[in-house]
Formats: structure tokens, C-alpha cells, sequence
């Protein structure tokens, strides 16, 4: 009964030790995590918005709009990006990726803007926008939308694989503690037993796989068996001497 | 040593070279033989053959733009070949299925100029296709390999930095998107809407419909887009409520049949009762096939239908050069090729796009005689060149230069009568 609550006991402060390193480490993760890739998204978006501006130069200066197009078609095929579009110094379409065509959010929004932005599209999702300014803004603006729920799908990916390495560590941290406790619980069950054979003085009680041991274990069943036999001479003497008398 | 001793070793010498010339001069042959072989074949030509390297659509939704270009020119290349072919050697199409996709077009084209070794590259479809390969063409601009006859009417092979590697035979979007515009105008109907695909294509056309109406102080009514690779059979109604929205008076779509076959089936159910145009690249018969179920007298939904071509009416055997397409057509009948062939197709006995490709044909083998007996690579451009007011028998003359790399300029207008495209000859009067 006193071995079964020791168990619980530790069992109990395995989980609560685990419990509170996944909660902690979770937390701090998502925390990480979803700063570190909303800012590396964000960059990112920043950088191909700039990328795009400075490769347009030539191409709004000199060539067809088709070239244009395919130069942002490629940038689209990009993950997470979700739209790319490019206004003109007058704040008209040149070039975009809608389909199946300009939401009216984007088409009413000021088309100069280069400041993040978040934008809820209908039918179409959230999504975070960059813009950069083309030839200083003289030659118009590009604009880059990244999906946010793409972004929140990654950054739960990712929290994802760490509570599930966290799982596998407190499985294999529980089956290890249920061995660990086994291990020390059974020989301090042999010798609660042992205790209580000695105390009710059963004859021949002897338990020579305790009694050789060369730990804390064996100690305690040597000293039982000590304090057992004094016990047991110290009465034999008493009866010894009612008897004299 | 004395100069009697010089002229006697001079002489021994010029023996002993002669006697060794004579004694080697088989082998001398042979290696002439081998050299000359060697880098004849790495150039894409041989001492039967001439191979030139095609891109095209011939699978998924657009398989029909590839196909009909291909049996076209084939047409008219297994016509030559049986005549003896050009200076002994027949023209061989080496091809490639891109299905209308970029990154396919990109890697095709590097297995034909670097595995293949093809002489030249032609008849590629479409304009995302054609966009991303011309940059592989200024790469390899030391090969002097060239792209002919592309089936797109964009500008990026017609102006620099691209344009000096391409040679064009039609007209270019921006002339048909110019003819349509005008035409509307002419008519009273300035409110233009666009429907285009979403790529460079769609862009190109939608960039022309813009530069035409500005020309009119007007600018476009409204758009809507759709994504490349739509079927038939998808929906394409929100693109026609947001232009019905726009109130429009005519529609022009840049785009592929069976994406503009769902548009205009779904405008006409949605009540758009406005003329709507197609550009030549659609594929005409295509479009009309999917529209009216293959039943001739099913005009619900082609009755306010334009499209634009960049050859004359196929139907028009008055002209010499289609007489010739026609002909030729029904005695050789090429069919589709069976390695590529992915998906069922049946083949039209005649139509816009394969006299495109039989007229792009009819041109090739002209500039590959006028390069003679030992074609050349960097000998092309100058063959090209050479072309002056040549007669493809279209009633039309083409020719080029340094600043004139596209051989055809005239738009045709044909709209649906009895179940056939035929030319459109009074605008007022049909749509007025």
C-alpha cells in the first residue's frame, strides 16, 4: 500500500515535470517561431517587392507589358505569395495576378502605399502586403501579398514537430520512471515483507538474497534481523529470569 | 648553301610533298569526310535530313493549337520531301509537348539545341511558352539558333532585346486587338471590356485593347481574368458578372478555345447580349466544336461571336494559297503524332490554325533554299533576309529585313454562318 503511493507520488511528479517543460517550451516555440517567420516572411516579401521593382525599370520603360507579366508570374510561383500586382505613376493596373479579377479592396486602396498592410480579401484569405516603389515611384509601385494563413499553417507545422518530439520524450520519460520506480520499489517490498515475517517471529525466517545485498536495502534487512534477534534474547533472558525467581 | 642546293631541296621537297599528298589522299578524303560530317550533324543537318525542333501544345486543354499547327506544316513539308526535299535532304520536325506550360517549353528547348542539335526552332505555341524560352535564345546567341514562326502575336519576339532571334510571320496582338477596337468603334460600341488569361498572353492582348482604345480617349470598360489550363466545362460565370457589371458594349477575349467557349456559353446563359471577339491564337474551330456540340445549326451561343484571324477564310479556295492548303491537306491527311498523343483528339480537315502552320511551312523551306546546298546556321539570318515580296499566294507579299523581322501585316474578321467561320464583310449590318 505504501510502495503503490510512493509510485504515485513520483508518477505523479514525472508528469506535473513534463507537463510543465512541454507548456513552457510550447509557449516560448510558438512564441519563437511565429516571430521569427512572420518577420522572415515579411522580409521576404519586401525583398521580392523590391526585386520585382528594380527588374521593371527597364521592362515598364522599354518593352511589352507581356514581359511584365511574366516576370511577376514567375515571382508568384513563389509559396505564400498569393498576389502580385503593379500601378502605374498614375495609380493604374499594369500588370496583376487576380483571378478572377481586381478584388475591390485593392482596387479602392491608395495603389502608392508602400507601408505593411493587412488585408482581409473575400473569398480569398488574409494576407499581409508590401509595396515598393519603381524608379523612386516615378514609374509606379509594385505590390506583394503574402497569405498569412499559409504563414499560420508553417509556424503550426512547426509547433506541430515540437509537441510531438516533446510527446515521444515524456512517453519515453514515463516508461523509463515506471522502470526506475519498479526497480527500487520491489526489493523495498521484500523487505516490508521481510520486516513482517521478523516481527511476527516466524521460525526459520531468513532471506539470504536481501540480507547479502550491498545497498540501503540490505542494511536495513541486516539491521532488522539484528534488532530482531536482540529483541528475541533480551525476552528469552527475561523469561530466564522470571523463571530464577 | 648555295642557291643551285636551295632550288634542288625546293624541288626534292615539292616531290616528296606531292608523292606524300598522293599516298594520303584517300585518307585525306575520309578525314574531309568525317570533318565535314561532324559538325554538319551537331548543326542539326545531315547529308538526308534537316531537323528542325518544335515546342507546342499537345496535351491538356489547348492540345489543339499544337496538333493543327503541327499537321499543317507537316503537310507541307511531306509535300517537298516527296518532291526530292531541299538540295537531296528532307525537313524532319523533331517535337516536343510543352502542354502550353512554361517550365516544359524551357526544358524542351534545352534538349533540342543542346541534345538534339536541331538547325533551328519553329513553330512554338503560345505566348508564356515563347516568353521564357527567347531569354535561352540570346544564351546560345553564339549557336545562331533561331526561333520561326512562333504561333504568338506578343510583342516580346518582335521588339528588342528578344527580337533578333525570332522571325515572325503573322500579324501580333497588338494588330488584332488594334483591327478589333477599331472596328467596335467604327460601330459605336466603345465601352470594351477585356476577358483574358492570366499570363503574358492574356497581358499582351489586354495591353493591346488598352493602346488601341487610349487612341480614342477611352480606356477599358472592364476585366476579368481566368487561370491557364481552364476547361470547358468550368465556370466562368463570375468573369461574366463582374464584366456585366462594367455594362460593356463589346467583349474581347485573349485567351484559349476552351476557356473562351465557357465564357461566351456562360455570357449568353447570363444574358450578356454584347458581340464578343476572339483572338486568331483561340483556335477557332476548337471554339466553335465546343459551342455549338458539334451541330451546325446550333447558333445560340455563336451569333454575336468575331474572331480575328491572321490568314484568309480556309473556305476562300478562290485564293491560290489555300486552294494549295487544301489540296495538299486531303492528300496527305497527317495525323496527330502518337508519342505524344496523351489524351483523344480528332482532327479537323481544315482549319485556321493548320494553314498557319501549312503557310509557316510553305516559308521555311523557301528560306532553307535560298541558305543552298550547305546550310549554314550563321548563314541564316542573311537567307531570311533575302526575302522580298514573296508571294506565299495569300494575296499578300512578305518580306524582311534588319528592322522587318514579321512577314505578315493584315488582319481577317470571319463570324459563324451555318456552322462555319466565314470572312465578316460588313461590321454595321451584324452588329449594329
Amino acid at each position: 500500500m505504501k510502495i503503490q503511493k510512493l509510485f504515485q507520488k513520483t508518477m505523479f511528479g514525472v508528469f506535473a515535470l513534463f507537463g510543465a517543460i512541454s507548456l513552457s517550451t510550447s509557449i516560448l516555440c510558438v512564441y519563437t517561431v511565429d516571430t521569427h517567420l512572420s518577420e522572415e516572411y515579411e522580409n521576404n516579401s519586401e525583398n521580392i517587392a523590391k526585386t520585382i521593382a528594380d527588374s521593371s525599370v527597364d521592362i515598364l520603360l522599354n518593352r511589352d507589358l507581356a514581359a511584365l507579366q511574366s516576370l511577376i508570374d514567375q515571382f508568384v510561383e513563389i509559396q505564400s505569395i498569393r498576389y502580385i500586382y503593379i500601378t502605374d505613376e498614375s495609380g493604374e493596373f499594369l500588370a496583376h495576378t487576380f483571378v478572377p479579377g481586381i478584388p475591390e479592396e485593392i482596387r479602392t486602396s491608395d495603389p502608392f502605399n508602400t507601408a505593411l498592410v493587412e488585408r482581409s480579401l473575400p473569398g480569398m484569405g488574409d494576407f499581409v502586403e508590401v509595396g515598393s516603389p519603381i524608379l523612386a515611384g516615378i514609374a509606379g509601385t509594385v505590390h506583394v501579398g503574402m497569405d498569412t494563413g499559409l504563414i499560420a499553417l508553417k509556424i503550426q507545422r512547426a509547433i506541430g514537430q515540437q509537441i510531438y518530439l516533446i510527446s515521444i520524450i515524456l512517453v519515453v520519460g514515463v516508461l523509463a520512471a515506471i522502470w526506475f520506480v519498479n526497480l527500487a520499489a520491489k526489493p523495498l517490498g521484500d523487505l516490508l515483507g521481510y520486516a513482517v515475517d521478523l516481527a511476527r517471529g516466524e521460525e526459520g525466517t531468513s532471506n539470504d538474497k536481501l540480507l547479502s545485498r550491498d545497498d540501503e536495502v540490505g542494511h536495513l534487512a541486516r539491521l532488522f534481523l539484528y534488532v530482531s534477534g536482540r529483541e528475541e534474547s533480551e525476552s528469552t533472558n527475561q523469561r530466564d529470569e522470571v523463571q530464577r525467581r | 648553301m648555295k642557291a643551285s642546293d636551295m632550288k634542288t631541296m625546293t624541288r626534292r621537297a615539292l616531290i616528296r610533298s606531292g608523292l606524300a599528298c598522293c599516298a594520303l589522299a584517300p585518307w585525306l578524303r575520309t578525314l574531309r569526310a568525317v570533318g565535314s560530317t561532324v559538325p554538319q550533324t551537331a548543326t542539326g543537318v545531315t547529308d538526308t535530313e534537316i531537323i528542325l525542333g518544335m515546342s507546342a501544345a499537345f496535351s491538356g486543354p489547348s492540345r489543339g493549337l499544337g496538333i493543327e499547327l503541327y499537321r499543317g506544316a507537316r503537310t507541307y513539308f511531306a509535300h517537298v520531301n516527296q518532291h526530292g526535299g531541299i538540295a537531296g535532304r528532307e525537313v524532319v520536325i523533331k517535337t516536343y509537348d510543352d502542354g502550353y506550360q512554361p517550365d516544359p517549353s524551357v526544358k524542351n528547348t534545352l534538349k533540342l539545341m543542346l541534345q538534339d542539335q536541331v538547325f533551328l526552332l519553329f513553330g512554338y505555341v503560345g505566348t508564356p511558352t515563347v516568353t521564357r524560352v527567347l531569354p535561352m535564345l540570346k544564351k546560345f546567341q553564339a549557336r545562331n539558333i533561331f526561333l520561326f514562326f512562333p504561333f504568338t502575336g506578343a510583342q516580346p519576339q518582335r521588339e528588342p532585346p528578344y527580337g533578333d532571334f525570332a522571325f515572325n510571320l503573322r500579324a501580333s496582338y497588338r494588330q488584332e486587338t488594334a483591327g478589333l477596337v477599331d472596328n467596335f468603334v467604327r460601330i459605336n460600341r466603345k465601352r470594351i471590356a477585356v476577358f483574358y488569361q492570366a499570363d503574358a498572353y492574356g497581358r499582351s492582348g489586354w495591353a493591346g485593347v488598352r493602346r488601341a482604345l487610349k487612341r480614342y480617349g477611352e480606356q477599358i470598360a472592364g476585366e476579368a481574368t481566368y487561370r491557364r489550363g481552364e476547361k470547358f466545362t468550368g465556370s466562368m460565370r463570375k468573369q461574366v458578372e463582374i464584366l456585366k457589371a462594367s455594362k460593356p458594349e463589346a467583349v474581347i477575349c485573349i485567351g484559349s478555345y476552351a476557356a473562351c467557349a465557357a465564357f461566351v456559353r456562360d455570357a449568353v446563359d447570363l444574358d450578356l447580349r454584347v458581340p464578343i471577339a476572339n483572338l486568331s491564337f483561340v483556335g477557332s474551330e476548337n471554339l466553335l466544336k465546343l459551342l455549338t456540340g458539334g451541330n451546325a445549326d446550333n447558333d445560340h451561343y455563336t451569333r454575336l461571336l468575331v474572331n480575328s484571324q491572321v490568314v484568309p477564310s480556309y473556305e476562300e479556295v478562290s485564293i491560290p494559297g489555300v486552294k494549295e492548303y487544301r489540296d495538299l491537306m486531303q492528300r496527305h491527311d497527317p495525323q496527330p503524332l502518337q508519342d505524344l498523343m496523351k489524351e483523344a483528339y480528332a482532327p479537323f480537315a481544315h482549319s485556321f490554325v493548320s494553314l498557319e502552320g501549312f503557310l509557316n511551312a510553305k516559308l521555311m523551306v523557301e528560306i532553307l533554299r535560298r541558305l543552298g546546298g550547305d546550310p549554314q546556321r550563321n548563314q541564316l539570318e542573311r537567307a531570311v533576309f533575302t526575302v522580298r515580296d514573296f508571294d506565299l499566294g495569300i494575296g499578300e507579299q512578305v518580306s524582311f529585313g534588319p528592322n522587318r523581322r514579321q512577314g505578315l501585316q493584315r488582319v481577317y474578321y470571319t463570324v459563324v454562318k451555318n456552322g462555319r467561320f466565314v470572312t465578316l464583310d460588313n461590321w454595321k449590318k451584324r452588329f449594329a
